[in-house]
């Protein structure tokens, strides 16, 4: 995330703080840039045009001053020239007035009267009288010989030749004056017969040296100057003296651009201008150039000055007022945050505070805003919310109390009613019984019993009350309890049923009803008596597996009319019959595709006959219509009973001496063997000593198998088997499928041992060898079979 | 079972009543623990009422033995019935415990 620390106050990318600011500096360096490159442009135009004026000025001034030194210089010889030959005026003369004119002026370096051949003398070549200007002062002599040849030299033939007088270039006068100088040179004439003869040339030279004052006073900017060419380009004045009379088109050449070069050329034909060019010579900062002729000679003079210099006040400008600009924005963006902080403020106060109430602090307090703006509406209604938050939860929390509560209690009332419900199955050989019920709810209302009516008439009933809940679970146990004080041998059965009909009935206020058959199997013989009040027909399994149902007049549910009349009908089972009731749950069963189990999957699965043990066949059933539900909620409760019936031949070969008790592996079983012990002492008479030890030596024995047998804390049944051969002698068979454990392994304890080596464990063993007659085991698959013998009389 | 607790100037009884088994000889275990703990010493254990026992009890009854013994106390049992002396006997705890026939007999060895 990044943060911008203003002042100790932090701005969030994103904040409304930061994104105005943003937005407002962005519009202020828009503004800002628009005026800055107007300016600028506007500025450098003004300036440029104020530095070309400045420049035209001062070369026009500096012109003027060369004039001013030139005029008289050409004036003299032109009037001397043309005296000649005026009454008193004479070539001696003339020279003289020279010679007067080269003291008086300081430009004036010497002058020349040159002849043309033997127009002096008939006998002179050359003549040529010069008068110059020394140190050491005023010199004279004769020009003209075979090394100074005047006739060629430009100051001679230049004029002889235009018949006017000319400035020559500048020159170095070796054998003559022997320095630069340039020279101006007027013509003369005589009037021989008429004609006007050529007759010589008067000169003035003047040192380059003369102008160096004038051009070197002019100063632009910080190194601006001003240099002066002749015609041809040669150097007249220069701040660098060793350029003087060299070629300043030659010099450009060398080092400058184009538009150097054209300037330079257009400067040469003597026009005026004012051009940007890279510098002269090696100077190569981008300069401005102005340049004019000079009149009289057809020299010119230029002016340059470097461009940063013309605009160095400038950009001093731009750059004092770029810094302002900065000031000016930082101030802005401060004042901009510090505004948008203070409105922002109480927004993140409230900000943090919803997030404390929305991690679970509904007492967070409310950041306090005493303006009447908008952030005080807000926080207004955030604290109604809060308030309404806390008054929600509340309300949430009493109500999953009291929801809570009637949970519970809905599990308890599951309890109590599958706790009426018979969880032990008869441990007979004539029949296997098994049945189970799963609630859909907590609490339902399908029910089902079995039980004893005497030694071998076995009653069994299912049910299926209307609706659902605590009331149908109330229902079921009138009804379970009606059920068996009603049921007895000595009464036909449909009346029992009629007078559980009656009593429910009677009393009925809420109509609820129940769909109820109950049957009694004579174990001994296989006949079955049932009757039906509205339930669905319970399926027989023959013995090679094929399923039909056992059709009755359905009769009216229990609980609808009082006066209705039930019919019993009988049937016999077979031994291997197996008898199946169920309830609608089953039946009715829906998967996620909406579809029913049906009766075609019930009697497909029921069609086995391979299956031999109930309640395998009751888990099956059962664990088949699960998956076919796939997960969708089970709509009604699940109730199956399973009875095979094995036949009265089975129960002959064990006769009534015998007794079998199934036990779960949970120490609070032991008070059935207390119970069966007692029973037996009574029914087979033996004495209280030999209950005693059977007691301790079962006790023993028992608590061994819960203790150690089983390691996966699971329940499990096991099996003790108590048998008179009618001879004196009992026989106990007790049999667990917890791990193998023989007893007789078990060494002996050593009793002379002095009391700190006793050891406790063992005795129990000890006592089952001591007290009974025989003790036998076997491990018998994975069962572990224990056979005692002990006499009884 | 039933389990009567009574001090005397010589010792605590501790009377059982009933039977004594699996399912409850903790409740035994418990009284004489604590008795032991709060050094109860010298405790006799009167038997006329106990018309059962088993290994579990005769266990807790060694243990406390073993506890008061090591104590420099006394543990001493009186009046058992025929069949629960027959017990004592196969276990062979007659050789270990003082058995008194009656409780008159058993409070002069105190």
């Amino acid at each position: 995330m990044i943060k911008l620390k203003i002042r100790g106050i932090s701005l969030r990318k994103g904040s409304l703080a930061l994104r105005y600011s943003m937005i407002f500096l962005a519009g202020l360096l828009t503004i800002f840039l628009i005026a800055f490159i107007y300016t600028y442009i506007f500025s450098s135009k003004i300036l440029l045009e104020q530095g070309r004026k400045e420049a035209a000025n001062l070369t026009d001034l500096t012109i003027t001053r060369i004039e001013n030194i030139l005029q008289p210089i050409q004036i003299i010889p032109t009037t001397l020239v043309q005296a000649l030959g005026t009454p008193g005026i004479n070539e001696k003369e003339i020279i003289r007035l020279a010679r007067e004119f080269v003291i008086e002026s300081p430009e004036v370096f010497g002058s020349c009267l040159a002849y043309e051949p033997f127009a002096y003398e008939k006998k002179k070549y050359w003549y040529a009288p010069y008068t110059w200007e020394t140190n050491s002062g005023v010199n004279y002599k004769i020009l003209g010989n075979s090394d100074y040849d005047y006739f060629n030299q430009d100051w001679y033939r230049l004029p002889k030749l235009m018949n006017h007088p000319v400035w020559t270039e500048p020159y170095f006068d070796k054998g003559g004056g022997d320095a630069l100088m340039c020279t101006y040179s007027v013509p003369y004439y005589k009037v021989e017969k008429g004609k006007r003869v050529f007759t010589g040339v008067l000169t003035m030279d003047i040192s380059l040296s003369s102008f160096e004052r004038i051009v070197n006073s002019v100063k632009v900017f910080e190194s601006g100057f001003a240099f002066l060419v002749s015609k041809k380009g040669k150097i007249i004045n220069y701040p660098d003296l060793t350029t003087i009379n060299e070629n300043i088109l030659d010099l450009v050449k060398k080092g400058n651009g184009a538009n150097t070069i054209k300037a330079v050329r257009e400067m040469l034909q003597g026009k005026h201008g004012f051009v940007k060019v890279d510098g002269l010579r090696a100077k190569k900062d981008p300069s401005f150039l102005y340049y004019a002729p000079v009149a009289s000679t057809g020299w010119s003079l230029g002016i340059i000055f470097p461009e940063k210099e013309l605009f160095s006040d400038f950009i001093d400008f731009f750059r004092k007022l770029i810094i302002i600009f900065i000031i000016c924005v930082f101030s802005i963006l401060i004042t901009t945050v510090l505004i948008t902080r203070r409105l922002t403020i109480p927004i993140s106060r409230l900000v943090e505070a919803t997030h404390r109430i929305g991690q679970g602090d509904f007492n967070a307090r409310l950041p306090i805003h005493r303006s009447k703006d908008e952030i005080s509406q807000l926080t207004n209604a955030f604290s109604v919310m809060q308030e309404e938050l806390v008054t929600y939860l509340r309300n949430l929390k009493e109500t999953t109390i009291v929801k809570e509560k009637i949970e519970s209690e809905l599990n308890v009332a599951h309890t109590i009613q599958m706790g009426m419900l018979p969880t032990e199955f008869p441990a007979r050989k004539e029949c296997d019984l098994f049945a189970m019920l799963e609630s859909a709810k907590a609490v339902g209302g399908d029910l089902y019993d079995f039980f004893f009516l005497d030694d071998h008439h076995l009653c069994v009933a299912i049910g299926d009350v209307a609706g659902k809940g605590v009331p149908a679970a109330l229902f079921m146990a009138i009804t379970r309890t009606l059920f068996r004080s009603n049921i007895s041998l000595s009464i036909p059965l449909h009346e029992a049923i009629q007078r559980i009909n009656l009593s429910l009935g009677r009393e009925n206020p809420n109509q609820m009803f129940v769909t109820f058959w109950a049957g009694i199997i004579d174990l001994q013989t296989g006949e079955m008596e049932f009757c039906n009040a509205g339930h669905n027909f319970p399926y027989l399994i023959k013995k090679e597996g094929s399923v039909k149902k056992i059709p009755q007049s359905k009769g009216l549910p229990l609980g609808i009319f009082e006066e209705t009349n039930y019919t019993t009908r009988k049937i016999k089972l077979l031994p291997g019959e197996i008898l199946v009731l169920y309830t609608d749950g089953i039946t009715e069963a829906l998967n996620i595709a909406q579809e029913f189990y049906g009766d075609n999957k019930l009697v497909r699965l029921l069609a086995n006959p391979e299956a031999k043990i109930a309640k395998e066949i009751g888990l099956k059933l059962i664990g088949d219509v699960h998956s076919f539900a796939q997960g969708h909620e089970q709509a009604d409760d699940i109730t199956i009973l399973v009875l095979i019936f094995k036949g009265t031949d089975v129960a002959k070969t064990y006769p009534m001496e015998n007794f079998r008790l199934t036990l779960l592996n949970q120490l609070s079983e032991l008070e059935k063997i207390v119970a069966t012990v007692e029973n037996l002492s009574s029914r087979w008479k033996f004495s209280a000593r030999i209950g005693m030890e059977l007691n301790l030596v079962l006790e023993e024995l028992f608590t061994n198998i819960v203790f150690y047998a089983f390691d996966d804390g699971k329940k499990h049944e096991l099996l003790i088997e108590f048998e008179n051969s009618g001879e004196g002698i009992m026989k106990i068979r007790l049999i667990d499928e917890g791990k193998p454990f023989n007893l007789l392994e078990k060494t002996t304890i050593d009793f002379d041992k002095p009391l700190e080596e006793r050891k406790v464990g063992g005795l129990g063993i000890h006592f089952v060898k001591e007290m009974m007659d025989k003790v036998e085991y076997e491990r018998d698959g994975n069962k572990n079979v224990v056979l005692l013998t002990k006499k009884i009389s | 079972m039933e389990l009567i607790e009574q001090k005397t100037e010589k010792c605590v009884i501790v009377s059982i009543t009933g039977r004594l088994d699996t399912t409850n000889y903790s409740l035994l275990e418990k009284k004489l623990t604590d008795l032991i703990d709060n050094h109860e010493d010298k405790i006799l254990v009167e038997c006329s009422k106990m018309d059962y026992v088993s290994s579990s009890g005769l266990r807790i009854l060694l243990m406390a033995l073993k506890k008061i013994t090591m104590a420099k106390g006394k543990f001493v049992l009186c009046s058992l019935q025929e069949n629960i002396r027959e017990i004592f006997e196969i276990s062979g705890f007659t050789n270990i415990f003082e058995i008194y026939p009656s409780q008159e007999e058993a409070l002069k060895v105190f």
